[in-house]
């Protein structure tokens, strides 16, 4: 620790002497005998060892002798051997219960969260006063297995749902299923015929139309392909999609399209390498056609159509998606667009609509491909009659990467703890209770059954040919099968489910093959142009990586987005074309919530979106408590009050401010003036959810725990559509554990209660009843 | 559930846990566009979520409170707080119940209850409940103790106990340098730079709010970690003011002997104590932590009992081409004269001129004399000054300069234009 005499040079130094003194060019220190060479500024380094002789708390300065004394480890023991002074009293009393207790606590583990572990109290059972101090090393592995362990089970739990469910599920599903022929164990496995039998039947009822597989003309050679003897007729019956009629019509010229489908290229290798599925697959875009909405026509006509020129063609794509969201499109620009939209939705005039959606679909599609991609897309155009040739590498070729995991978490606790009964009446939809279509899945979605949700994405998109095993074949893209893939991630997103979206994602690369593009398809989007992916899907791509701890990437991704808007306002302003949905894009950037540059996208879009201005200062302040930058949180909380004072009116503002306060309070300790700023809220606002379960919060650390559990109680019993969410759960079954030994059965209630109310997404994990 | 076999043994139930600081619930927020599949249903969905900030859904930092979710981590220089309950999980009133919270750790026991009184009595689902908190100044093994001892309505008297054990760890690694800058003409030791890093060696982000130098009585000190631009001082760390999980600080002190510490400062060798460092922390909604160094010590530059600085260089000098310098030499010694000779050794590039070995005559303590010497390099470049060689004749003892300081050297002929 004390400083060594070195006393030899180091450059380093030198260095650093040259500002300071280089005209006085210092006296040499003298240094006796020896031949070193002292610098003039003498460099020593010492490490500090923070153990606690070296390392004292302010207060105990006093002690420090006193600690450096006893720190070996022997001291420990006799210190231990002082132990408590009635422990003989009952020692052979009620030692057994103590150590059966402890036991239990190993099996069962019920509170890993609430406490450290419980030290075993087998050295107190002799009967000998001087207990040995437990051996450390022991009990650290002990510490250490049981951290492992909790680490474990969460895990477990997220991979879980994947292995548990095809069993109980696929036998269930068989029967609706078969319908439509997709059972999910199939469906997995690469080499499928599901479709063989199946598609005829789900042509009617599915409406993989609205906008769906419509554009399934457009298919990923890699079924189409296999319909090599049957492709001559095919276009008569169904729209292949371009590259692939280029490559049908010009089979007999020398064509390069063979080099771009290089497993295709021999005709042998054409059926054998690709899927065995693939004749099915035709008759399954016929039936997929057929239905569709806007094809009222009969499939015949569509060989006609595929003269991309006709206007008719052009509303072809559009229109379904109008068709799907009755005047939701366009809503932030183009308000007065979208309830004209909505007219035209449903009328027969295709070329109103196609003008207006093209003029929707160039503003909401722009997109700046990379020079490279851009170059290959200008060939595509020039090119019409000869396809180009594309490196396969330099396309996605995505495929479902992971089976099913559709499974439903609450109802698996359910059985376990309410026995098979209960869990009957636990009913959710599934992906095969609802329509195999984007209605379907809407509907999944909206009652917050995400697991099906993905599951049905990937039976569509099995469908569409992008099913498993299918990555790193070529396909071809359409609006709709990337719009399915952006819910499919999304959701996996939102389920936590972030390696498995990262997986899938990966066939993507950075979005930006050319295949992506509306100019490569310039069959099936005639004169459309700009990018396929949908923007969100894109901000997806860019924030998952923060979630699977890569911040780095994110803001890497986030700002080579933020490049290319700025491109495309730039253009926009100096007037030319291209425009880019820039709210939205301020928007989705502040999700960008790493928080190394929050604070600075939150302020620049403070300044886009006034009228949020006090949630998102507020949100910055927040950022900067969790930090722990107090002084900063306040700043911004103080320009929140600010802001709110401008305006002056309504009662709303304010609960920002006291929020705000009490969240000041509370990282300050003073938990009962946290608590007295949102009972305040409550006040003003007495059914705010946050308020109430942030209250019952303070109260605990208060050591109110009965008082805090009865009003969380009461507010879930109360209002369970807003109090069920998995936040207050958790706080709650916290209490519940901390309270009273019973918690298992007060959890169990709570499940029934999840239950009836909350779809296959819940986060069951939140009821904490699987750790027991 | 453990204690659900326990409570057939005891009425009582004891229930322990850590709180840290509750956390802000963040969501999952993925946005699209209305004209997305999905349509208007994220942003619903998201709006119909009560964790998420009305009017800011897709703000991913809720307002949410939760509870701790594990014990976590705990550091040196935090505070450990936690919550005790005690539950009456009988269906009769219990009496007398005490319950009492000791930490031990490797040096000393603790009690850390609230109050020491028994509680009368307990009916049936009630608690106690007490919060206890304690500031970690230890590292290492630590076992919270809790014992409950109560009286049953059959007047039978019972006790139990329970042990937490965890762990405190180190939360920084912190170094330190010193350099002594000495400055023209003045005393021998003045101003000292320290230089310290500072790593968070913990697994999450810290805030560091604080991190000064107390000086030792000799010293005033001033930070050097603000650059000051205008009238507000900027952290030379730049806006973010913390510090990542193993990313390094470093913090830079001036200290400058008091005056009247200055004087003697000359007298002052070996080992001097120079201030300890006071560091403020906080992590996750103000969890505070806070820890002092021990004194820091650094060595005095040992200058013995000769001392020779420059007094005169030039920075640039020609090749080939005679210059002077001016050394200066000292007596450090507090009572013994010297009697000096000056050697001068030649290395393969500076050259002395004059003769060497020449008595300097002697030097009375604490005096000084000027020497002024002529020298000449051979070779280009950045030379330094090296071969003086001090002999007391008194003592027979030789001191030895080597690397005296640099000086440019060019060549007149081919100057730096050309």
């Amino acid at each position: 620790m004390e400083s060594h005499e070195s006393q030899t040079p180091r450059p380093m130094s030198l260095d650093i002497v040259g500002d300071t003194g280089n005209n006085q060019s210092g006296d040499p220190a003298l240094s006796e005998v020896s031949s070193a060479q002292p610098p003039e500024v003498v460099f020593q380094e010492e490490n500090i060892d923070l153990d606690g002789e070296a390392f004292i708390t302010p207060q105990d300065d006093s002690s420090s002798d006193n600690m450096l004394d006893k720190l070996n480890d022997q001291m420990m023991e006799s210190v231990m051997i002082s132990d408590s002074p009635n422990n003989s009293e009952d020692d052979t009393g009620h030692m057994e219960s103590l150590l059966e207790q402890f036991e239990d606590g190993e099996d069962s583990e019920p509170k890993e969260s609430e406490c450290a572990e419980e030290m075993e109290e087998k050295a107190m059972v002799s009967p000998k006063i001087t207990v040995e101090a437990p051996p450390p090393a022991l009990e650290d592995e002990a510490a250490d297995e049981e951290q492992q362990v909790s680490a474990m089970e969460r895990e477990v739990e997220y991979a879980k749902p994947p292995e548990d469910t095809p069993s109980p599920r696929s036998t269930e599903l068989q029967e609706p299923f078969d319908a439509n022929k997709v059972t999910p164990k199939e469906e997995a496995i690469p080499v499928c015929t599901i479709f063989s039998q199946g598609n005829q039947q789900r042509a009617p009822g599915q409406a993989l139309a609205p906008d769906g597989f419509q554009p399934a003309l457009v298919k990923s050679p890699s079924f189409s392909s296999g319909v090599e003897a049957s492709s001559r007729l095919a276009p008569l019956v169904c729209q292949p999609s371009p590259s692939l009629s280029k490559f049908f019509t010009d089979n007999g010229h020398v064509n390069p399209a063979s080099d771009f489908f290089d497993s295709f290229t021999t005709s042998s290798s054409f059926i054998s390498v690709s899927n065995p599925n693939a004749e099915s697959m035709l008759p399954a875009g016929v039936a997929e056609s057929q239905p569709s909405p806007t094809a009222v026509s009969p499939p015949a006509p569509h060989t006609t159509p595929q003269k991309p020129t006709t206007p008719s063609l052009l509303t072809a794509p559009p229109a379904p998606e109008s068709l799907a969201q009755p005047g939701s499109a366009g809503t932030t620009l183009q308000p007065a667009f979208s309830q004209l939209q909505a007219v035209f939705s449903g009328s027969d005039d295709p070329f109103a609509t196609a003008l207006n959606m093209s003029e929707a679909d160039r503003r909401y599609d722009a997109w700046l491909p990379s020079e490279e991609t851009r170059k290959v897309l200008i060939s595509v155009a020039t090119q019409q009659h000869s396809p180009v040739f594309v490196e396969r590498d330099r396309l996605s070729m995505p495929g479902l990467r992971f089976d099913n995991l559709q499974g439903d978490a609450v109802k698996d606790l359910m059985l376990r703890f309410l026995g098979e009964q209960a869990s009957l009446k636990r009913q959710v939809f599934t992906a095969s209770s609802v329509e195999q279509s984007f209605a379907g899945l809407q509907q999944l979605i909206s009652t917050k059954n995400w697991r099906a949700a993905v599951d049905l994405t990937g039976r569509l998109l099995t469908a569409h040919g992008q099913g498993y095993g299918k990555s790193g074949q070529p396909t071809t893209h359409t609006a709709d099968s990337l719009q399915l893939w952006f819910v499919r991630l999304a959701l996996l997103t939102k389920l936590g489910l972030f390696q498995n979206a990262e997986l899938e994602f990966e066939a993507f690369g950075n979005l930006d093959q050319p295949d992506l593009y509306y100019e490569y398809y310039p069959t099936a989007y005639p004169g459309r142009r700009g990018s396929v992916v949908p923007f969100s899907m894109r901000v997806l791509h860019a924030d998952l990586p923060q979630y699977l701890g890569k911040p780095q990437e994110s803001l890497d991704r986030l700002h080579s987005m933020k490049t290319v808007c700025q491109r495309i306002l730039d253009n926009l302003e100096q007037g030319t074309a291209e425009d880019g949905s820039m709210i939205s894009v301020t928007q989705e950037n502040r999700q960008a919530s790493i928080q190394l540059w929050r604070s600075q996208m939150y302020n620049s879009i403070v300044q886009h979106e006034p009228e949020r201005k006090a949630q998102l200062l507020s949100g910055i302040g927040r950022i900067f408590l969790q930090i722990g930058d107090i002084k900063t949180a306040e700043k911004y909380f103080q320009e929140v009050e600010k802001a709110c004072q401008a305006k002056g009116d309504g009662q709303n503002p304010d609960t920002y401010v006291l929020m705000n306060r009490a969240f000041v309070h509370l990282s300050q300790n003073s938990y009962s003036e946290a608590h007295v700023s949102f009972s305040e809220v409550l006040k003003i606002d007495p059914k705010n959810p946050v308020a109430n379960n942030n209250a019952a919060v303070c109260l605990l650390y208060l050591g109110r725990l009965k008082e805090s559990l009865g009003q969380l109680e009461g507010l879930v019993q109360r209002d369970p559509t807003l109090y069920l969410h998995e936040s207050v759960l958790f706080n709650l079954t916290t209490m519940y554990e901390l309270e009273s030994s019973r918690s298992t059965q007060k959890k169990q209630a709570l499940l029934e209660a999840v239950a009836c109310r909350e779809g296959d997404s819940f986060n069951a994990q939140c009821l904490k009843l699987v750790s027991s | 559930m453990d204690v659900n076999q326990a409570k057939q043994e005891h009425l009582l139930a004891l229930k322990v846990m850590r709180l840290t600081k509750p956390t802000l619930f963040t969501n999952m927020p993925v946005t699209c566009e209305d004209r997305d599949l999905p349509g208007d249903l994220f942003s619903r969905l998201m709006k119909e979520d009560p964790s998420t900030v009305k009017g800011a859904e897709s703000l991913m930092l809720g307002e949410m409170l939760t509870l701790p979710q594990n014990f976590g981590n705990i550091f040196l220089g935090e505070t450990f707080s936690s919550y005790i309950s005690v539950h009456n999980d009988s269906a009769q009133v219990v009496k007398d119940i005490l319950v009492k919270a000791d930490l031990q750790t490797s040096s000393q026991r603790l009690n850390l209850s609230a109050s020491n009184s028994a509680v009368a009595e307990l009916k049936p689902e009630c608690c106690i409940d007490d919060v206890i908190h304690h500031e970690v100044k230890e590292i290492g093994t630590h076992i919270l103790v809790c014992a409950v001892s109560y009286t049953t309505q059959s007047g039978e008297k019972l006790y139990f106990r329970k042990f937490f054990k965890f762990q405190v760890l180190k939360p920084l690694d912190v170094k330190t340098k010193f350099y002594n800058a000495e400055s023209d003409l003045s005393s021998v030791t003045d101003e000292v730079f320290l230089e310290a890093q500072i790593q968070n060696i913990t697994t999450s982000p810290m805030f560091m709010e604080k991190v000064s130098l107390e000086p030792s009585l000799m010293y005033n000190v001033t930070e050097l970690n603000t650059v000051t631009a205008g009238d507000s001082g900027e952290s030379t760390f730049g806006k973010m003011s913390y510090l990542q999980p193993m990313d390094t600080r470093q913090y830079l002190y001036c200290l400058k002997p008091k005056p009247e510490f200055a004087e003697k400062a000359g007298v002052i060798k070996g080992v001097t104590v120079i201030g300890k460092l006071d560091i403020v922390w906080k992590t996750n909604l103000g969890e505070r932590g806070r820890l002092q160094t021990s004194q820091l010590q650094r060595m005095a530059p040992g200058y013995g009992d000769v001392r020779l600085s420059l007094e005169l260089i030039p920075d640039t000098v020609n090749l080939e081409e005679p210059f002077d310098i001016t050394c200066k030499i000292t007596n450090c010694s507090s009572e013994r004269t010297m009697d000096l000779v000056l050697e001068m050794c030649n290395t393969s590039s500076i050259h002395w001129c004059g003769v060497s070995g020449r008595q300097l005559g002697k030097l009375s303590p604490s005096s000084s004399l000027y020497l002024p010497l002529k020298l000449l390099s051979s070779v280009q470049g950045l030379q330094s000054i090296s071969g003086l060689r001090l002999t007391d004749t008194f003592l027979k003892r030789t001191y030895e300069y080597d690397d005296i300081a640099q000086v440019c050297v060019v060549c007149p002929f081919n100057g730096p234009d050309s």
